[in-house]
C-alpha cells in the first residue's frame, strides 16, 4: 500500500492533552480511519504546534482526504513518499 | 463425512438467513479449493434450514460450452409453477429473471436458493446473478453462490460480476478453509494411516482426506487424482467401464441414460455406488465429487472417450424427451467426432443460448459447427457464419467477429454477388473500429461506398452509409458525418429499416452537438430516443441519453448534460446495459469536476477505473477526470493515471479521446510550473482538434499555448471563454464561465486580472482546496504589490474549527447571501431534499437551532469566505 507524507497546519496549535481525553481523541482518529481504509503510522509534529506531517498508509489521496473530511482535521499537502535509509549503503 | 470444524461457517449463515426472513434478502459468494468442502457445508445447512426455509438447488454444469441458464433449470424442475413453464417454453430472457426474482420471494416462509460451481456459470446466470444480486435486498431469500476462487482469476467473467455485486451491502463473503490437523486427525483415528502424513499431502482438503481414507490404501497417494484412481482401481472391469461411462455423461447422471449406455450389466453400478464413488442425489446419481469424475476421465484413452461419448449420444438421441438440451447433444457429438450430429445440434444450441443472451456461449456453439463445417458448400456455411459474426460482436471479441466477417466476405466475392460484399465491408468497418483498428476501418467503409455506387439504392445502402457516418462522427468529422448520416436516415425510412433510422438520427444528433449546433443537435438525439422507445430498443435509448450526456459535456453544457447523465445511468443500471452505464458514470466524473465537485468527481472516476468490466473509452474519460481533480488540489500520483489514459487513447487516433487527455497533461505539467512540457502536450493535439475546427477542443488547447506563450494571437476557432481569454479580456472570461456554472475555471480567469480580482480568484481557490493554483494567485498579488498576502497555507485551507465541508460551506455562503432552499438548490444543481440535508447537518455542527444563527456563527468563526462566494467583478 502506498505510504503519504500529509502536512497539516493549525493555526490556533495542535493541542491534545497527554490524558484519557487525548488519548479517546487519537484512537477516535485511528477508528475513522479505518473506516475509509487508510493506517495513521505516526506524525512529527512542530515546536509551535502548528505544523504535523503525519505519515500515512492508504491506497489513494482521495482515501486520505476522506479520512481528513472524517477526522475533521486540515489537509494543506499530501505528498506519496518511500523509506530512505541512510544505514541500507553500509 | 460428519461436519467437523464447520460452526462458525453454518452459525454465519443461520444468521443471514434469519436477516433474510426479516426481508433483508442476502447473496452469500462461499469461495474455496476445489475438494474444500464448500458443497458438504452448504448441502448441511439447506439440512438445517429445511422446515424454516423453501430450499432450491442449482448447479453449473462443467461442459467446455455450459447450457445456458443451467441452474436456473435444475431450480425451475424444483420450483414448479410459472418459472418452469417460463423456462420450458423458451421464454423471453427477461421474463424468466423476473419469474426467478418471484419464485425468491413466494413462499409463507424465506427462500434459500443454492447456485453451486459458479466459476463454470454460461453468461446467462452470470447475468441472472447480477440481476438478482442488485434487486435482493428487499426480497426475503439468501442466495448462496459457490466458487472455486482458486480458478477465478482477474479476467474470469464470474470475476466482474463478483467485483460488482461485492460493492453492494446485500453481499456477504464466506472463505471455506481447508481442515485443520486437529479434524483431520479426528477423521483418521480408527485408520492405520499416519494423520500428520496425512493432513501434510492433503493440506487438509476435505474431499481428499475422506478419499485417501475410503480408498482403504495403506500408503497416502501424492494427488488427489492418485487418491481416486487408487479407490477405481479397485473396482471389477465392469463397475469401472460403468464409472467412466457416468463421467462421460457429466456431473449429475441419469440412471436410465447410463443403464441405457452400460447395457444390461445393473449389478456394475451398483458396484459403483457400495464403493462410494457414485451417489444417489434424489432421482439423479453423481459422482461424489468433481474432482473424482475429473480423475476418471483424465485416465480414459482418447479412443475410448471418443466411443463412450457416441454411445451416450445414441442412447440420447434414441430417447426423445424435453430435457434433451442440445448444448448436452452437441457436446457428446463434438466429443465423438459426429460431425452430422454436430451440425445438426450445436446451431439449435446456438439459437437458444442467444435467446436467453448467453451470448459468449452462442458463440462458442456457432464456432463448434463451423469446426465441422469447412467442407460444407457456401450456402450451407453462410448462415452459421453470419450468426457467429453477430454473437462475436454482442460479447466483444472482435478479432472472432472480423474473421467471420472476412470468411463472409470471400464468400460473397466468389458468388459475385456485389451487394452482400458491400454490407459484409461495412459490417467489417464498424468491427475493426471498435477493435481500435482504425486504419482499416476507414478502407473496409470506403470499399463497400464504391461497390454501392454503382447498385440501385436498397437496404444495404442504408447501413453502409449509417455506417461510414458513424466512422464519420467519431473521427469529430461533423459535416460529413452529418451528409452521410441524413441519407442513412432517408433511405432507412423508404426501406423500413427502423434500428438503421434510430442509430443514423442519434449519430446526425450526436455530430452537431459536438459541432456546437446546440439545438439541431439536442433535437435530433431526443427524437433517435423517443424512436428507440418505441420501437423498444433498449440499448439505442441508453445509446441516445449517453451521446446527449457525453456531447453535451464536450461543449461544456454541463446542467443539461448531467440531466441526461443522472438519467441515463439509472436506465442502464435497471437494465445492465454495462457498456452504457460505465460510459455515463465517466462523463458524470468530468461533468462533476468541471462544476468544482472535485470529491464526487474522484468517487465516481474511481468506480469506473476500479470495474475490471469498463470499456477502454470509459476508462480514458474516468482517468481523465481522476487525473484533473489531483492536479487541481496538488495531490500526488497525477502522471500515473494520465499516463494510463494517454497509452489507451493513444491506439484510438481520434480527436475525441487525444484532445482530453492532452489537455489534461497541459494543464497538470503547467500546475506543477513545466512550461515547456505543458506545451508539448497542448501542441501534440492542437492540429488535429484545429482541422475539424471543434472550438471547445481547440479553445483549451489554445488557451494552454497561450499560457505557455507559444500563442499570442486568438485562434478564431476557440471557443467562448477561452477566446475571451486569450483575447486579454479576464472579466468577460469569467463572466461566462460562472455562467456556464464551472468555478474554477472563473476563478482561473480571475486570477488573470487585477488585483481584486486575484484576491477573488484566491479566495475561490482556497475554497475549491486548489492549492497549487492558489499557491499561483498568491504569487501574483505579491508581484502586484499587494500587502498582507500569507505564504503559506492560508485561513480556510487551515483547521476548520467546525469540521464543516467545503460542500457545507458551499451552501452556507448562499444561505448567508439570502437565498432559500430551493434557490440554493437551482444555483448548485442540487434537490431541494439535498440541500436540507446539509443545512441540517450545518446547524448540528455549529450547534446552531436556526439558520440565521447559523449564519451569525460561521461569521464570528471565520468559516465563511469574506466575499461571500465569487461576484462579478465590477
Amino acid at each position: 500500500m502506498p505510504r503519504y507524507m500529509v502536512h497539516r497546519t493549525f493555526p490556533d496549535g495542535l493541542q491534545i492533552p497527554v490524558t484519557e481525553e487525548g488519548a479517546a481523541a487519537c484512537l477516535g482518529v485511528v477508528g475513522k480511519n479505518a473506516d475509509v481504509g487508510v493506517t495513521w503510522v505516526h506524525s512529527y509534529v512542530s515546536d509551535d504546534k502548528q505544523t504535523t506531517f503525519c505519515v500515512y498508509d492508504g491506497p489513494d489521496p482521495e482515501a486520505i482526504r476522506r479520512a481528513a473530511e472524517r477526522t475533521g482535521l486540515p489537509v494543506h499537502q499530501i505528498t506519496k513518499v518511500s523509506v530512505l535509509d541512510p544505514y541500507f549503503y553500509r | 463425512m460428519d461436519l467437523l470444524e464447520r460452526e462458525r461457517e453454518l452459525e454465519l449463515l443461520d444468521g443471514w438467513l434469519g436477516e433474510a426472513a426479516a426481508g433483508q434478502g442476502r447473496f452469500v459468494l462461499v469461495g474455496g479449493e476445489a475438494g474444500v468442502g464448500k458443497t458438504t457445508l452448504v448441502n448441511r445447512f439447506c439440512g438445517m434450514a429445511r422446515g424454516r426455509a423453501r430450499v432450491l438447488v442449482g448447479a453449473c454444469d462443467a461442459l467446455s460450452t455450459p447450457r445456458p441458464l443451467g441452474p436456473l433449470l435444475d431450480i425451475a424442475v424444483s420450483a414448479g409453477g410459472d418459472l418452469d413453464q417460463l423456462v420450458s417454453e423458451n421464454a423471453p430472457r427477461d421474463r424468466i429473471f423476473r419469474a426467478a426474482l418471484s419464485e425468491l420471494d413466494a413462499g409463507p416462509t424465506p427462500t434459500l436458493a443454492v447456485i453451486e460451481d459458479a466459476h463454470w456459470a454460461d453468461g446467462a446466470t452470470l447475468d441472472l446473478l447480477r440481476f438478482l444480486g442488485r434487486r435482493i435486498g428487499s426480497v426475503p431469500a439468501l442466495l448462496v453462490i459457490t466458487y472455486r476462487d482458486t480458478e477465478v482469476g482477474p479476467q474470469h467473467p464470474l470475476r466482474i460480476v463478483l467485483g460488482d455485486l461485492a460493492t453492494s451491502g446485500t453481499c456477504r463473503r464466506l472463505l471455506v478453509p481447508p481442515l485443520s490437523e486437529p479434524t483431520v486427525r479426528a477423521l483418521a483415528a480408527g485408520s492405520p494411516i499416519d494423520a500428520s502424513e496425512l493432513y501434510r499431502i492433503t493440506g487438509g482438503n476435505a474431499f481428499y482426506v475422506t478419499e485417501v481414507l475410503a480408498s482403504g490404501t495403506m500408503g497416502i497417494p501424492p494427488t488427489v487424482r492418485d487418491a481416486v484412481l487408487t479407490h477405481v482401481a479397485r473396482l471389477t472391469p465392469a463397475g469401472r467401464a460403468a464409472l467412466e461411462t457416468a463421467g462421460v455423461i457429466g456431473s449429475t447422471v441419469d440412471p436410465w441414460l447410463l443403464a441405457a449406455a452400460v447395457g444390461p450389466d445393473v449389478d456394475a453400478v451398483d458396484e459403483c455406488l457400495t464403493a462410494g464413488l457414485l451417489r444417489a442425489d434424489g432421482a439423479v446419481l453423481a459422482f461424489r465429487h468433481e474432482l473424482a469424475r475429473a480423475a476418471v476421465l483424465d485416465a480414459v484413452s482418447p479412443v475410448r472417450a471418443s466411443a463412450l461419448h457416441r454411445t451416450v449420444l445414441e442412447a440420447l438421441r434414441a430417447r426423445v424427451t424435453h430435457q434433451n438440451d442440445p448444448a448436452r447433444l452437441a457436446h457428446h457429438a463434438e466429443a465423438a467426432a459426429h460431425r452430422a450430429a454436430v451440425l445438426e445440434y450445436a446451431p439449435v444450441a446456438a439459437t437458444r443460448a442467444a435467446g436467453l443472451g448467453a451470448h459468449r456461449e452462442a458463440a462458442a456453439q456457432y464456432a463448434r459447427a463451423l469446426r465441422f463445417a469447412t467442407d460444407l458448400p457456401d450456402e450451407q456455411r453462410q448462415p452459421l457464419l453470419t450468426a457467429q459474426r453477430l454473437e462475436c460482436h454482442l460479447t466483444g471479441q472482435m478479432e472472432d467477429a472480423i474473421a467471420a466477417g472476412e470468411a463472409l466476405l470471400a464468400i460473397a466475392r466468389r458468388a459475385g454477388d456485389h451487394p452482400a460484399e458491400a454490407e459484409h465491408q461495412a459490417w467489417l468497418a464498424w468491427m475493426l473500429v471498435a477493435a481500435g483498428r482504425n486504419v482499416e476501418a476507414e478502407r473496409a467503409s470506403r470499399a463497400a461506398l464504391d461497390i454501392l455506387a454503382g447498385i440501385p439504392p436498397g437496404p444495404r445502402h442504408a447501413f453502409a452509409f449509417s455506417v461510414q457516418a458513424g466512422l464519420r462522427m467519431l473521427n469529430r468529422d461533423s459535416d460529413d458525418a452529418i451528409a452521410w448520416g441524413e441519407r442513412a436516415i432517408a433511405l432507412a425510412e423508404r426501406f423500413g429499416d427502423a434500428e438503421v433510422r434510430v442509430r443514423a438520427i442519434n449519430t446526425v444528433g450526436s455530430a452537431r452537438l459536438v459541432a456546437g449546433d446546440e439545438e439541431r443537435g439536442r433535437a435530433a438525439l431526443e427524437r433517435s430516443l423517443d424512436l428507440a422507445r418505441e420501437a423498444g430498443l433498449e440499448a439505442d435509448v441508453a445509446a441516445a441519453l449517453s451521446n446527449l450526456g457525453s456531447a453535451l459535456g464536450e461543449i461544456y453544457q454541463f446542467p443539461l448534460a448531467e440531466r441526461y447523465l443522472t438519467e441515463g445511468i439509472a436506465y442502464a443500471a435497471e437494465r445492465d446495459l454495462d457498456r452504457w452505464h460505465w460510459y455515463m458514470v465517466a462523463w458524470l466524473a468530468l461533468t462533476r469536476l468541471f462544476q468544482g465537485r472535485w470529491t464526487e468527481a474522484a468517487s465516481l472516476a474511481g468506480s469506473v477505473i476500479r470495474h475490471p468490466g469498463a470499456t477502454a473509452i470509459s476508462r480514458i474519460m474516468a482517468l481523465v477526470a481522476l487525473g484533473r481533480v489531483r492536479a487541481r488540489r496538488g495531490d500526488p500520483e497525477v502522471a500515473a493515471v494520465l499516463d494510463d489514459a494517454l497509452a489507451l487513447a493513444a491506439p484510438t487516433q481520434t480527436l475525441q479521446r487525444l484532445a482530453p487527455v492532452r489537455a489534461a497533461r497541459a494543464e497538470a505539467a503547467w500546475l506543477v510550473g513545466d512550461q515547456n512540457r505543458a506545451r508539448e502536450e497542448a501542441r501534440a493535439a492542437y492540429d488535429l482538434a484545429h482541422r475539424h475546427g471543434l472550438r471547445w477542443h481547440v479553445g483549451e488547447l489554445a488557451y494552454w499555448l497561450w499560457q505557455t506563450r507559444d500563442l499570442v494571437a486568438p485562434s478564431p476557432d476557440a471557443g467562448g471563454p477561452f477566446a475571451s481569454q486569450i483575447g486579454g479580456d479576464w472579466a468577460a472570461a469569467a463572466a461566462q464561465w460562472r455562467e456556464l456554472g464551472c468555478p474554477y475555471e472563473a476563478a482561473r480567469a480571475l486570477a488573470d486580472g487585477d488585483e481584486a480580482a486575484v484576491r477573488q480568484a484566491l479566495v475561490e481557490f482556497d475554497r475549491l482546496g486548489a492549492r497549487p493554483a492558489a499557491a499561483a494567485a498568491a504569487r501574483r498579488l505579491r508581484e502586484l504589490g499587494a500587502r498582507g498576502v500569507p505564504r503559506g497555507p492560508r485561513p480556510s485551507t487551515r483547521a476548520n474549527p467546525a469540521s464543516l465541508t467545503t460542500r457545507e460551506v458551499e451552501v452556507l455562503a448562499l444561505v448567508a447571501a439570502g437565498n432559500t432552499n430551493a434557490e440554493v438548490a437551482a444555483r448548485l444543481f442540487l434537490s431541494g431534499k439535498t440541500v436540507e440535508h446539509h443545512v441540517s447537518a450545518v446547524l448540528a455542527k455549529l450547534g446552531a437551532r436556526s439558520r440565521r444563527e447559523a449564519v451569525r456563527t460561521a461569521l464570528e468563526r471565520g468559516l465563511l469566505p469574506q466575499t461571500g462566494g465569487v461576484q462579478t467583478p465590477t
